[in-house]
């Protein structure tokens, strides 16, 4: 039988898309260009990297 | 002095801190833990009564008598790379790591270990909620299908959560909390344990941001009452509007001392709000996501988690 909370279970939410990577040298996630992700907002809230999403790699408890 | 991030490459949240840090010219080294000691190296020796010695990553290095502040973000474990005796290595790599940090003097840690780990535990930190006067839903742990059906009929209507948190990983699911409907078979309850906690009928979340002396609260109100989704983590994010909202001042009060009973300089607290305006407190998350509720409130959290770890700011 399987577990009573896995009764409500889901797929989980889909591991954002994210058009940067991250810099060792900077110490900073870059996009293409080289400059830090976190200055451009836009690309955050797209991206929803910084979302409360539990579940996902990044975000194992919110 | 040095501020040593612990955190995945990927957590751009703590890029918004490092930014700050930069900003302040506060000297960062950042890693993952995960990456012991395959591509961070780490010695320590504790000779003539002196701990010395350096931790280096790729790009970086820290004279560990430099570290003045540690942020346990969202660090892999260490040693998670070991091809061979690969348990033993994690272990081995750490009691290396923690040990070694732990033992630093003259050091600010958000959080520390010991504060982090305890208060994962959803029953004491209710328990503490509780103890600091908080309004807190009634809540059972139970793998009894008879008790299960008991707390519902004495405490319903119910919801269903995780009792770590965390969702299951093999595969990987989500674990949304979620009303228990009327008249449900709690059979499979014995299958594992089981939270159930009562519903609490609310109109608004509120996530509530600690840092040090320094609280940020946001506010989202439910776009209609009893709206579809219960947990606003899964909801759809057009829905879900924060803004920034001020503190009560009980609220406030009894904030400050559950971490000073958690023993903790970071929170995230959620909290239920009903129609009457009472607060019910579900969890506090010692690592919790900040950065969505900067964007969408305006809040300046990572300015002010920069500036407690560069010490510019009085710790609690």
């Amino acid at each position: 039988m399987r577990p009573f909370a896995l009764t409500y279970a889901r797929r989980p939410i889909p591991e954002p898309e994210t058009s940067f990577a991250y810099d060792p040298e900077q110490q900073l996630n870059v996009l293409a260009d080289g400059t830090p992700a976190v200055r451009n907002h836009k690309v955050l809230l797209e991206a929803g990297s910084t979302t409360s999403t539990a579940g996902s790699k990044t975000h194992f408890d919110d | 002095m040095t501020v040593l991030i612990l955190t995945r490459p990927e957590d751009v949240t703590a890029d918004m801190v490092v930014d700050h840090l930069n900003a302040m010219d506060a000297p960062v080294l950042r890693v993952d833990p995960a990456d012991f000691p395959e591509r961070v190296s780490l010695t320590a020796s504790f000779a003539s009564g002196a701990l010395t010695g350096r931790i280096t990553t790729e790009h970086h290095s820290t004279d560990l008598r430099d570290v003045r502040a540690i942020w346990v973000r969202r660090p892999g474990p260490p040693g998670n790379g070991a091809r061979a005796q690969a348990a033993w290595v994690a272990l081995e790599s750490d009691h290396a790591w923690y040990g070694t940090l732990r033992a630093l003097t003259g050091v600010r840690w958000m959080n520390h270990p010991d504060a982090h780990t305890a208060c994962r535990y959803k029953m004491r930190q209710l328990v503490l909620a509780q103890t600091v006067g908080f309004n807190v839903p009634a809540t059972a742990f139970t793998s009894v299908p008879v008790d299960a059906k008991g707390f519902a009929e004495a405490h319903g209507p119910l919801v269903c959560k995780s009792v770590s948190g965390q969702a299951p990983n093999d595969p990987p699911l989500a674990l949304p909390t979620t009303p228990v409907p009327d008249g449900t078979d709690f059979a499979a309850v014995a299958e594992a344990p089981t939270c159930l906690q009562t519903l609490v009928d609310k109109r608004s979340d509120i996530r509530l941001t600690v840092v040090g002396s320094e609280m940020f609260c946001a506010r989202a109100d439910q776009s209609s009452p009893g709206q579809a989704e219960l947990d606003w983590r899964y909801a759809d994010p057009q829905t879900v509007r924060w803004r920034g909202v001020a503190v009560p001042p009980d609220i406030r009060k009894k904030t400050e001392s559950f971490m000073k009973l958690a023993g903790l300089v970071y929170g995230a607290f959620d909290f239920a709000v009903t129609a009457d305006e009472s607060w019910h407190f579900l969890e506090c998350n010692a690592s919790g996501q900040f950065g969505f509720i900067e964007l969408a409130a305006g809040l300046p959290i990572s300015r002010a988690i920069a500036g407690w770890l560069a010490g510019l700011r009085r710790p609690v």
